[in-house]
């Protein structure tokens, strides 16, 4: 598998097909004795801004601390979640439990729903 | 008999779909400076679209990968940002001059002034958006757009010099006036190749969920859509042309423009014209706006999708509305929309190789495409008329700045 062919910048989805962002970063572990292995898969934020320049980075950072949703950590997936990487790569977790779309859920909830007919996030 | 039924729909929906205030008004410009001599750029901007939209939909229907989506996973995250900047500003002010577009449309058949329209216009738009689903924007909007074919009947009623069109079609050079040539040409390139247009038709081959065996139906709509399309941007040119005669006016208001539709029918000139264009802004501003919110959702792996609620694709949803809001503020600062035009027509052309390379590389990959990948001569016609474009922009944008 060719990781930035493959992998980085794939669409990501969870079990149900829901779309949970892209492969913004990944995070490799290297140990003194073994092979470099990738571990995580990352979403969103640092990752991505810092994929641009440092001030892109900084400004971003900013702008989160004053909007949306509050989080500490980047969002990261265990590599072991994936379960097939080919048009996309499908994750076997919940989309909403893992934090990457916090953002998505936060639009909804403060500004979407609050417009008449914007209907409900929760809703089927 | 489905099958017939959907090619009739898609070009019908095309040739509706094609004129707007971009393509409208340097057509207009283009037969009132310079009789038919300009006629060349239409031909060649439309020859160039129809391989465009030809390979977008091909690029969907195989790769199930809308354009934009291919672009961030092939280039990376980097240049593709760069591409949804320059995609988006320009796309911006093209949605400026299309609901500016509809204001002065309703200001010719109101009375009441473009600006105290922005708003209204802006919120209607949003709306539509809002409530509306995919096949009521293809195809709703699309199917009234037909009236704009009274542009044919008004070039037909003024009986054009047929030697004359067929003259126009070959390019040629202007002796005197040569910026202006230029930077009118260029724009009339620019309003035919629209990048936006690739982007809505290829995320509406996803939403269609298109596979391969669309691949002969979207020829046949690509093909004879933007050809009737072309047909009827030259059939403005011409009646500009025989309304205001060689070196006519300059086209600063839409009062002028009305002109070539009222100079060949009196009595319903004015109003056919002020109809055809607010629909045909109102087709293209609902087209951009949702181009625009697709560029963002799929480059950055949102839910995305025109027929699905609101809240459930909240930031596609929060893009189109921030958009339209902000495409609002400048016409209600009094920001004039024909000028607009003008000028992100030229812009359009000059940032055109910033969409279409990048697509053309996706076009060749076989990871994509398989055995459905370009041959050569899609990619040198494409490449060429591009590479025509830019160079005619970046002489012509300059020089007409320099010469106000």
């Amino acid at each position: 598998m060719d990781l930035v062919r493959d992998v980085l910048d794939k669409r990501l989805v969870d079990r149900e097909d829901c779309e949970m962002g892209r492969v913004d970063g990944l995070v490799m572990e290297l140990g003194e004795r073994s092979q470099p292995r990738i571990t995580h898969i990352e979403i969103g934020g640092n990752a991505l801004w810092a994929r641009l320049h440092p001030v892109v980075t900084r400004l971003a950072a900013k702008l989160a601390r004053k909007w949306g949703p509050k989080r500490a950590a980047p969002v990261r997936i265990p590599w072991s979640r994936v379960i097939t990487a080919g048009r996309e790569i499908k994750l076997d977790v919940e989309a909403k439990e893992t934090g990457a779309i916090d953002w998505e859920i936060w639009i909804a909830r403060h500004i979407i729903e609050r417009i008449p007919s914007g209907g409900h996030e929760e809703e089927e | 008999m489905k099958k017939f039924l959907q090619i009739a729909l898609g070009i019908v929906t095309s040739v509706g779909g094609f004129l707007e205030i971009g393509s409208v008004t340097t057509a207009a410009q283009g037969g009132a400076s310079f009789g038919y001599k300009l006629l060349w750029a239409i031909l060649l901007g439309t020859i160039c679209l129809i391989f465009l939209v030809e390979m977008s939909g091909r690029f969907s229907a195989v790769s199930k990968h809308t354009i934009v989506d291919a672009t961030r996973e092939r280039f990376g995250f980097p240049f593709f940002s760069i591409v949804l900047l320059g995609m988006v500003l320009v796309a911006f002010l093209v949605l400026v001059a299309e609901l500016g577009g509809i204001g002065l449309s309703l200001q010719l058949l109101t009375g009441i002034g473009f600006r105290w329209w922005a708003i209204p216009v802006s919120f209607a738009v949003w709306l539509v958006v809002w409530k509306g689903t995919f096949g009521l924007i293809e195809n709703g909007v699309s199917l009234l757009g037909l009236v704009t074919i009274s542009f044919v009947v008004a070039a037909l009623k003024l009986h054009p010099d047929w030697h004359g069109v067929a003259r126009g079609l070959l390019p040629s050079l202007e002796g005197d006036q040569k910026a202006k040539y230029g930077f009118i040409a260029v724009s009339i390139l620019g309003a035919s190749i629209s990048p936006y247009l690739m982007y809505f038709y290829s995320s509406g081959a996803i939403e269609d969920k298109w596979d391969v065996t669309y691949i002969p139906i979207n020829r046949i709509i690509a093909v004879l859509g933007m050809s009737f399309g072309g047909l009827l941007s030259m059939a403005v040119l011409a009646a500009a042309a025989l309304t205001f005669g060689p070196n006519g006016a300059d086209i600063t208001t839409f009062d002028k423009a009305a002109q070539i539709m009222t100079s060949a029918l009196p009595r319903w000139g004015l109003f056919l014209f002020a109809v055809s264009m607010l629909v045909a802004c109102l087709g293209a501003a609902l087209e951009i706006s949702l181009a625009i919110s697709y560029f963002f959702a799929q480059g950055f792996g949102w839910n995305w999708g025109e027929s699905i609620g609101p809240s459930r694709v909240a930031r596609f949803s929060l893009t189109y509305t921030i958009i339209i809001l902000l495409a609002a503020i400048p016409l209600v600062l009094g920001i004039d929309p024909i000028k607009v035009t003008m000028i992100s027509m030229a812009l359009t052309a000059a940032t055109l190789p910033l969409a279409i390379v990048p697509f053309l590389f996706l076009m060749n990959d076989p990871i994509y495409l398989g055995d459905h990948r370009n041959g050569w001569i899609s990619n040198s016609v494409v490449a060429i008329i591009i590479l025509i474009s830019f160079v005619l922009a970046v002489i012509s944008i300059p020089l007409q700045l320099i010469g106000g």
